[in-house]
């Protein structure tokens, strides 16, 4: 069993007046994936967005209860959010490249985090990420063409090499192959499982062949509360609770 | 209803419909062709001036200067009497009166013409040149065909004799037109031959450089605040509407403001280009802060969260991402804003713009006109070389709003990139 990595403790979220997340308990491992299914609205992607408080964008969003990654507080006003996005990367549903070059968007991150003082610094930076993100061979001869005239798959690795340019601990991805077609998906599925050699990841994923395959770990997030939690191969074979039953076999969601 | 013909129903609202359409897009081409064609056809001729070919000679006894003489002594010289000399060779004039009405032929400023002739050329004292002298105005309308000859002479501004004059002088080829070059150079004149629209031009610069240069910060700065940076509850909303509704405001009443708060209490120069561009700006803030936000909330909030997720700050995701995305937005709102205010009248007519100023403005606290006022000025003036003044005036500073609109258009399609 590996260690915990990302711990959270009785978390709630509110949207304004609306509850989104009910006072979740989840325990997410070191080096491991983790994929969380659930219905449209159930509150997966909020949970991921608390990891690296991407919901403080949100005017209007509140989250009370305990995050902790590797014992440290993260749900603290004084934390610096910077320093724990450096930490925490995350890949969107739809692949957002910034409208400049392939290396100006791996080497973005380092710049700004003072990671590539010199050029070959940088160089080093940008081929090592698109190589991890399995893009280098098909990119490394137009590194100064605009990052949005890539395929859509080719995008989505590019934020991949993206988040990983800085040398997080933690991906957070948010359906990352829901814009893709079935051999982008399955290279981006094979990129995952080299990745969590690496990295701690955390998938939200509608798909539940997806879950089998690139996750060891699944929870179950139906209208904002978490469901069931459990070894990936024990929740879609023989899960607890009636209602993922009822879910990974089709009957609603 | 059957099927075919509840089909041949709905093909007919669709030809009549297209039909509506395009009967409105002739309506307005028609208008605006008649618009240009009215301008065009009665300003063009502006850009020309009628002149009178004549002999000057330097006659070392009417003239109290040696060749070779520095310029300031040919400068303070009287050439006074060797120009009524030159006018007066033109046609043999019987009487006083005759004379009178032969001077009359030619601009008031010959003098200043010949000294010039003289100046260019500084050894010519007992020599003879021929001299092209520009022609007063109603020889110049006359000649350009605007004046009509067949009115009985009590009701005309040109005499029998003076169109006698105009006839001979035509005969043996010595009324010519040349470019205007004076339309280009003149502040604003009495005489419609000597006036131009150089003293507007400098006056309307001056006062759209300040007021890019007061708008411009002022409004991208509040833009990106308000969109990027300011929490969004009453206040900011308050300040929306605010802004949306000054954008509204008729622009006299900007300068009602500027009229008590710039010239009465804080008691700048008068009718100068500064007070011009202060006014223009105040107007024009909130013009260009709609496009500016607008161009920000163009850009998609997926950029914004890249950029988070990365780890940068808020200050640079808006600083590195979002401002120079929403920049080609921002950039042709602020200039199609400023040809806004080049075109502006009611506000600078009240803080004193409408004054007859000659000189050309050198600072922008100097008096000066503005092009669209130089048009208000002219197009009461009751002489008729002010008519084609006016429209050629108007043909200037519509030039200027289309290459400023064409700039506004480039900008937007060369830098602006594309995003899934």
């Amino acid at each position: 069993m590996s260690d915990v990595k990302i711990k959270s403790n009785n978390l709630n979220v509110f949207y304004g007046d609306k509850q989104a997340l009910f006072d979740v308990n989840l325990d997410l491992n070191e080096k491991e994936v983790t994929a969380l299914i659930g219905p449209s609205g159930c509150g997966k992607s909020t949970f991921i967005r608390c990891i690296n408080r991407m919901n403080d964008v949100i005017d209007i969003c509140k989250v009370t209860g305990n995050i902790e990654i590797d014992g440290v507080e993260i749900n603290d006003e004084n934390l610096d959010v910077v320093s724990l996005r450096e930490r925490v990367g995350m890949v969107f549903q739809k692949p957002n490249p910034f409208p400049k070059s392939i290396y100006d968007n791996i080497s973005y991150g380092p710049k700004i985090h003072g990671k590539g003082e010199t050029k070959s610094e940088l160089d080093e930076i940008v081929e090592r990420s698109l190589k991890k993100a399995a893009l280098w061979e098909e990119v490394k001869d137009r590194l100064d063409e605009p990052g949005t005239g890539l395929s859509g798959g080719q995008q989505q690795r590019l934020c991949i090499a993206r988040a990983i340019s800085v040398n997080p601990e933690v991906i957070l991805m948010d359906e990352p192959c829901s814009a893709l077609d079935p051999i982008a998906t399955a290279k981006i599925e094979e990129l995952i499982d080299e990745l969590k050699k690496t990295y701690t990841i955390v998938i939200v994923t509608h798909s539940m062949a997806q879950a089998v395959r690139v996750s060891q770990k699944t929870g179950f997030f139906h209208l904002g509360k978490l469901i069931e939690v459990g070894k990936t191969e024990k929740i879609f074979k023989n899960p607890d609770n009636k209602m993922t039953q009822d879910y990974i076999t089709g009957r609603f969601g | 209803m059957t099927k075919e013909q509840r089909l041949k129903k709905r093909h007919a609202a669709e030809k009549r419909f297209r039909l509506y359409g395009l009967t409105s897009i002739l309506v307005a081409l028609v208008f605006v062709l008649i618009l240009v064609n009215n301008i065009f056809s009665k300003g063009s001729s502006a850009f020309m001036k009628t002149v009178i070919n004549v002999e000057v000679f330097f006659d070392p006894e009417l003239i109290e200067i040696e060749n070779g003489a520095p310029e300031e002594n040919i400068r303070e010289a009287d050439f006074y009497d060797i120009t009524i000399e030159t006018l007066l060779k033109a046609y043999p004039a019987k009487n006083l009166d005759e004379e009178n009405e032969l001077i009359d032929l030619f601009t008031t400023d010959a003098e200043i013409e010949i000294k010039k002739a003289f100046l260019e050329n500084n050894n010519l004292i007992g020599k003879k040149i021929n001299l092209e002298i520009t022609a007063s105005d109603d020889i110049d309308q006359l000649h350009k065909g605007n004046y009509p000859r067949n009115l009985p002479e009590d009701r005309r501004r040109i005499s029998n004799f003076q169109l006698k004059i105009y006839d001979n002088l035509l005969k043996n080829n010595k009324i010519n037109k040349n470019f205007n070059n004076y339309f280009f150079n003149n502040g604003d004149s009495r005489d419609p031959e000597l006036a131009g629209i150089g003293g507007a031009l400098v006056g309307s610069f001056y006062s759209i450089i300040i007021c890019l240069l007061l708008a411009f910060p002022v409004a991208v700065l509040a833009s990106i605040y308000l969109e990027e940076f300011a929490p969004k509850n009453k206040i900011t909303d308050f300040i929306e509407i605010n802004i949306n509704n000054l954008a509204a405001v008729p622009s006299i009443v900007y300068g009602l403001l500027a009229l008590q708060i710039l010239l009465a209490t804080i008691q700048l120069p008068r009718s100068t280009p500064l007070v011009a561009g202060i006014t223009l700006a105040l107007m024009t803030l909130p013009r260009i802060i709609i496009p500016c936000r607008a161009s920000l909330k163009a850009v998609p909030p997926s950029i914004r969260e890249g950029a988070l997720a990365v780890g940068a700050s808020k200050f640079q995701s808006v600083f590195h991402h979002v401002v120079p995305l929403s920049l080609p937005g921002t950039l042709s709102g602020t200039i199609i804003g400023l040809a806004q205010a080049l075109g502006e009248t009611a506000p600078l007519i009240l803080i004193g713009m409408v004054a007859f100023v000659v000189d050309i403005p050198s600072t922008p606290i100097d008096p000066s006109s503005s092009l669209p006022v130089q048009v208000y000025l002219w197009s009461e003036s009751a002489e008729r070389g002010f008519v084609e003044k006016t429209s050629a005036t108007i043909m200037m500073l519509l030039s200027f709003l289309i290459v400023m609109n064409f700039i506004a258009v480039y900008l937007r399609q060369k830098f602006e990139k594309r995003w899934n």
